[in-house]
């Protein structure tokens, strides 16, 4: 299933004020694989994803997609260059319907101009931006409630209605943040095989997630951070089995 | 586009747009010159043309405002400078009315674009005390420069309209150009509006990393949306130029601009029809009570209290005005992501 390294982070740190939140990381993913990214709390999981994709600027390191550096490239930027991605604490507009947040996606990956909404006719901009958004709609199985207003959805569709935004902006890599946090079971399981549906049809996922369950039970290979620094990179099973791991993460079993 | 193609909207208008648009179209340049020509109102005239042009203000306004959530506190700065614009260039250089309305709206609208550049970086609440500024510096700069504004005294004896040779003689015709002035930008800004352009810059309100990660330029559209709403306020300023023939530095005080932003909040954040009553409400509402003297601007500031108090969404608003400012705040405070606070 692997090919080149699509991502690859190379020595990457980030400070705050003394505190190391990213600690030398360097890492990489393939195109098609499905990874996952594990940590305790504060272990710099959602720092990483942030420098991915470029709300802060690394300290030092570099960070490159498809070969190109991200490093001091705006967050439209790299969104534009396939980097899709969804917010740990969801964040879709609530005053705007199901359809209008997805097609935020669309927009960002086709272009928008003022002119264009004031040719006749064609005020809707591209037919493209209506049809990646109807797909998108369609992938989450979101279509039936396209009119309504995004704060009436149930928790559970709000995350799939954040990760149909994420889809409609046509990402070769899709980095989602927690998408399991506050689901029960029965949803976590719809999700992973989601997810799974995903990689399969070709896509390449990054994934933060604090649901070990869900991560060892889907991933290809399993990324470990602790305190900022990269503890274990390698297969789910070698993973459980990593001491370094059990220690700082896992906890030792009694 | 078919109709099987038309996209889902933002917000469900209580009627279907065109009506509204017919229905305004048919109020504006029928019913209310039929009505005023039976009774044969010069004053009333006078009246409804000001309305028009805080429509304009008020519509253009809600671009920036209501559907880009960056709250502006000077734009009677732009709408004066739209006024001056046309009044020295039609007192000093000769120019008609058909020149005048558009330099006026371009060059208000590029002054927009360059007080931008630097501002639109800034978050949030700190983006409004910047207009608020540059707001005061408009106005203290026509105050000032007695050279080319004649300062205090104002411009006077401004011609009137005058389009190709042809000028209004009635009160009618004048109140008719203006009426045809004020449907097309309204017409321009509905397009917008209700456009992936203008969903592009709800985005942008409702959270805009959220709109970066997903890859709008955020700054860009920022940008855009408050040199359009300039312009349409310099286009609003040269009607006010043509038909008061007077214009003085104290029209466009930092008291105006927050007059233009009660009829958006009043209206409604983010709706078009919302400014046209919320608009119409504070221009007229003042005139209708004249007769109980200066107690009628309680009652005007009574309407926008309760306006926000008991309609958080304004009249037909699809953005809370006070929910806006909290977050606005809020960002102010934490800085959001980046290290630095309201900057971005």
């Amino acid at each position: 299933m692997s090919g080149a390294p699509m991502l690859e982070i190379d020595n990457l740190t980030r400070r705050f004020q003394g505190l190391v939140a990213v600690d030398a990381v360097t890492s990489h993913v393939n195109a098609h694989e499905l990874v996952g990214l594990i940590g305790p709390n504060g272990a710099g999981k959602t720092t990483l994803f942030n420098l991915i994709s470029g709300f802060i600027a690394p300290t030092e390191g570099d960070i490159r997609f498809e070969g190109r550096s991200l490093v001091g490239m705006r967050p439209h930027r790299i969104a534009r260059l396939g980097i899709g991605r969804t917010f740990q604490n969801l964040r879709i507009l609530p005053n705007m319907t199901v359809f209008d947040n997805v097609s935020i996606g669309a927009l960002g990956n086709v272009g928008h101009s003022a002119w264009q909404a004031l040719i006749p006719g064609r005020r809707m901009g591209s037919r493209q931006i209506s049809e990646s958004t109807r797909d998108a709609l369609d992938q989450v199985h979101l279509s039936a409630q396209a009119g309504e207003l995004a704060a009436n959805l149930s928790y559970g569709r709000r995350k799939y209605l954040e990760i149909a935004r994420a889809l409609a902006t046509s990402p070769k890599l899709l980095i989602l943040d927690e998408p399991a946090a506050g689901l029960n079971d029965t949803e976590t399981a719809g999700l992973a095989e989601f997810i799974r549906g995903l990689v399969r049809r070709g896509l390449t996922v990054l994934l933060v997630e604090h649901d070990m369950s869900l991560v060892m039970s889907i991933c290809d290979r399993v990324i470990v951070l602790a305190s900022g620094a990269k503890i274990a990179d390698a297969d789910p099973a070698t993973v459980q089995r990593d001491p370094a791991v059990l220690d700082s993460y896992l906890g030792t079993t009694d | 586009m078919s109709a099987a193609t038309a996209p889902e909207r933002s917000t469900r208008p209580v009627l279907p747009p065109p009506v509204t648009k017919g229905l305004l179209a048919f109020v504006v340049l029928v019913a209310v010159p039929a009505t005023m020509s039976a009774i044969g109102g010069g004053y009333l005239y006078g009246i409804a043309t000001t309305a028009l042009i805080f429509i304009i203000l008020a519509a253009s306004l809600n671009l920036v405002t209501g559907t880009a959530g960056l709250l502006s506190l000077g734009h009677a700065g732009f709408y004066g400078i739209g006024a001056y614009v046309a009044a020295i260039l039609s007192t000093r250089m000769g120019l008609s009315f058909a020149i005048t309305l558009p330099a006026a709206g371009v060059v208000a609208g590029a002054i927009g674009v360059v007080v931008a550049l630097p501002t639109m970086r800034l978050v949030s609440i700190y983006f409004a005390v910047a207009t608020l500024g540059i707001g005061q510096m408009i106005y203290v700069t026509l105050l000032n420069w007695t050279d080319f504004t004649r300062g205090p005294m104002g411009i006077r004896g401004i011609p009137p309209i005058e389009i190709l040779g042809w000028q209004p003689h009635s009160p009618m015709q004048q109140y008719m150009v203006v009426a045809l002035t004020a449907m097309a930008s309204l017409w321009i800004l509905s397009r917008l509006t209700h456009s992936y352009f203008g969903n592009a810059l709800r985005a942008v309100r409702e959270d805009d990393q959220c709109a970066s990660a997903m890859g709008l330029n955020v700054v860009q559209l920022k940008i855009v949306a408050f040199g359009t709403s300039c312009f349409f306020a310099g286009i609003a300023g040269a009607l006010l130029a043509h038909t008061a023939n007077f214009i003085s530095p104290d029209q466009f005080q930092f008291g105006e601009s927050i007059n233009i932003l009660a009829m958006v909040v009043v209206g409604g954040l983010g709706s078009l029809p919302g400014a046209v009553i919320g608009a119409l409400l504070l221009v007229i509402l003042p005139e209708a009570l004249r007769g109980v003297g200066d107690f009628r601007m309680i009652a005007v500031g009574s309407v926008m209290f309760l306006s926000i108090l008991l309609l958080p969404k304004g009249l037909l608003g699809e953005a809370s005005a006070l929910g806006l400012l909290r977050r606005q705040f809020g960002e102010a405070w934490s800085g959001g992501l980046g290290p630095r606070v309201g900057w971005r």
